[in-house]
């Protein structure tokens, strides 16, 4: 019952980040709001999943700072980056599932490791949020009994277990039938608008960035080439964001890695 | 039917979730009673609030009593719309476990149907390996090369190293028994028997099975859990072919060298032991060891390393090839197919045993 705000929650400034030798991000500014549903955007392999680990401390930067919630997290030590860590949820492109556990311990996990509440409300909680991602039948069951898209939902799941004031959402919807990603969609506008939770996701599907993004960045070869609202990246000047959103492919298939 | 409505609080969050759901655990529910929850004048509600509704559901369930809501609005509403699947779960009950029968019976199908999956692989893997080249149907000498490179080559240092010390050790342990007979030279025989027949065949195994079996294990256990053999079978490629017949034969050539290695090592340590400590000249301690040894002792030691290394590879790919669930069965997997080496070993040593003291003796 949150009402969007206007403050920054994440400044993420000037960030350059190096695999080995090669350039993945490009020198990348921009900001996040509180309670805001930001999505990045992109072709393959132009950074989207680098960028949402070093904006949740998992890499470190070559140069740039990632500023949360006042603190800049890349000047962090491992102990002050667990703590910020504690108040985001991350919910990982293939679940992250710990493969040992049932999918309802693994959603106990953070609230037993840091939520100190009884057993009985851990186990209510748990109901609660395998519910809400449509997985009440699979508490009992392993990871390994689930299909791709059931380990992606009990990732979320996971994620929200501790009401995280963030939350970073990699490609949610990749590999989810229509009606299970448009459900999806839903769900995120909801622990939006209810819960006030801040939404940094990475996706390619068109359909939800059109109906759940309030704004967009897209990246390409690392370089930010588009920053703002989607009706605004209709009319963008840069041939290759409208070449995105009215999915063209006039240079079909460029060669990169290089 | 009666009832009983439950008017919740203005504001449900933490605290006001605990209080109302303890005060609904101190009155018993009369059978055929049931609950109605009153949203009327709940203003906001967090997720913590909603999962002590969750658990208040539960509760009324284990209770067989009815629980319906009303009266919610706006926000709220949204709210109790995005917890209903909580609400409305069913008990859920953990797997049965099965009874004494059941287990035996399903114990012995498993079995059973390992027994042939082996079973299939040793006669893809053979054909694969000895039959195949010459055919020319297809062998992959290049991976051959690297598994000689890396299960040999890199093998040799710490195999010699573990046979020295056993030598070293079994030197150790028959001269003290020897010497009060003034028969110290004879630890050379001793030596010399031993390794040849049993120990550095039985320790290169072990290391090999270590190295090596484990290293094969994780790698197919790993591959199969990133349908990386299911891509393989997906292009037509025959897993047997593929991975497992490079590795067999290159085991196959590795072992004996391996084991005579080993054989080397050992008596090398015993050696050592006896012209240091036990104080007799190098010479006669060499002429000794050459006078016990035979060709039919060495034979005997080499002709086992073949079936080891048989054993250690098929073991290995075996198990690699049946992992299920991801991280933590690769891990179950590769500790299966080690200790599944090491009783192999002991079984088929004993075999060995058998047939050259009592069948062709």
């Amino acid at each position: 019952m949150t009402t969007k705000q206007n403050d920054i929650l994440i400044e993420v400034h000037n960030l350059i980040a190096h695999y080995g030798e090669t350039l993945v991000l490009d020198g990348i500014s921009f900001t996040v709001k509180r309670v805001e549903i930001f999505v990045v955007i992109g072709g393959s392999g132009c950074g989207k999943t680098t960028l949402l680990k070093h904006m949740t401390a998992l890499l470190r930067p070559t140069s740039g700072s990632v500023i949360y919630d006042g603190a800049d997290i890349t000047k962090m030590d491992e102990e002050q980056c667990a703590k910020v860590q504690r108040n985001i949820g991350i919910a990982f492109q293939s679940g992250g599932l710990f493969n040992s556990m049932t999918v309802g311990d693994n959603v106990a996990l953070p609230l037993r490791e840091y939520g100190g509440s009884d057993e009985d409300l851990i186990h209510a909680i748990v109901r609660l949020k395998l519910g809400m991602v449509g997985l009440g039948a699979a508490e009992h069951l392993m990871p390994g009994e689930l299909s791709g898209g059931m380990r992606k939902r009990a990732g979320l799941a996971r994620a929200i277990a501790l009401d995280p004031p963030v939350i970073y959402f990699d490609e949610p919807s990749a590999g989810l039938d229509p009606i299970m990603a448009s459900g999806l969609d839903d769900l995120i506008l909801n622990l939006n608008r209810l819960s006030g939770i801040t939404f940094i996701i990475v996706t390619h599907e068109l359909e939800s960035i059109r109906k759940i993004a309030d704004r967009v960045l897209m990246l390409d070869q690392g370089k930010e080439i588009f920053l703002g609202t989607v009706e605004e990246a209709l009319t963008s000047p840069v041939e290759r964001v409208r070449q995105f959103f009215e999915r063209r492919a006039d240079d079909f298939i460029v060669q990169r890695g290089a | 039917m009666t009832t009983r409505r439950i008017a919740l609080p203005a504001s449900l969050d933490q605290e006001s979730g605990r209080k109302l759901l303890e005060s609904i655990k101190k009155e018993r529910i009369a059978p055929g009673e049931s609950l109605l929850l009153d949203f009327a004048n709940t203003q906001t509600m967090d997720a913590r609030g909603g999962a002590w509704i969750v658990a208040l559901a539960e509760h009324a369930r284990k209770e067989n009593a009815e629980l319906s809501w009303e009266g919610q609005q706006g926000d709220v509403a949204d709210f109790v719309a995005l917890i209903e699947p909580g609400l409305r779960a069913e008990i859920l009950k953990r797997r049965e476990t099965e009874g004494f029968i059941e287990h035996a019976g399903s114990t012995g199908i498993a079995v059973a149907a390992e027994l042939r999956e082996f079973g299939g692989l040793l006669v893809d893997a053979t054909y694969w390996t000895l039959l195949a080249p010459i055919e020319g149907r297809g062998f992959r000498w290049g991976l051959w090369t690297d598994e000689l490179y890396e299960m040999g080559v890199r093998a040799i240092r710490i195999n010699f190293v573990m046979n020295f010390l056993l030598g070293l050790t079994i030197a150790m342990m028959s001269a003290a028994q020897m010497r009060e007979f003034g028969l110290g030279i004879y630890v050379a025989n001793l030596v010399m028997i031993g390794f040849s027949r049993e120990l550095a065949a039985i320790m290169t195994a072990v290391v090999v099975s270590a190295r090596t079996g484990a290293a094969i294990a994780a790698e197919l256990a790993t591959m199969k859990v990133q349908e990386e053999i299911d891509a393989l079978r997906g292009m037509g490629l025959n897993v047997s072919q593929f991975l497992v017949a490079p590795k067999l034969l290159a085991l196959l050539i590795v072992m004996p060298c391996l084991t005579a290695l080993g054989m080397l090592a050992g008596i090398a340590g015993g050696t050592v032991w006896g012209v240091l400590v036990l104080e007799i000249r190098w010479d006669a301690w060499l002429n000794q060891t050459l006078s016990a040894a035979t060709i039919d002792d060495i034979w005997q030691g080499m002709s086992k390393s073949i079936a080891f290394a048989i054993a250690i590879v098929l073991i290995g790919c075996h198990n690699g090839l049946r992992v299920r669930g991801g991280s933590r069965g690769v891990g179950l997997m590769t500790t299966r197919a080690v200790v599944m080496d090491i009783f192999a070993i002991v079984v088929i040593d004993m075999l060995f045993a058998t047939m050259f003291y009592y069948v062709f003796d």
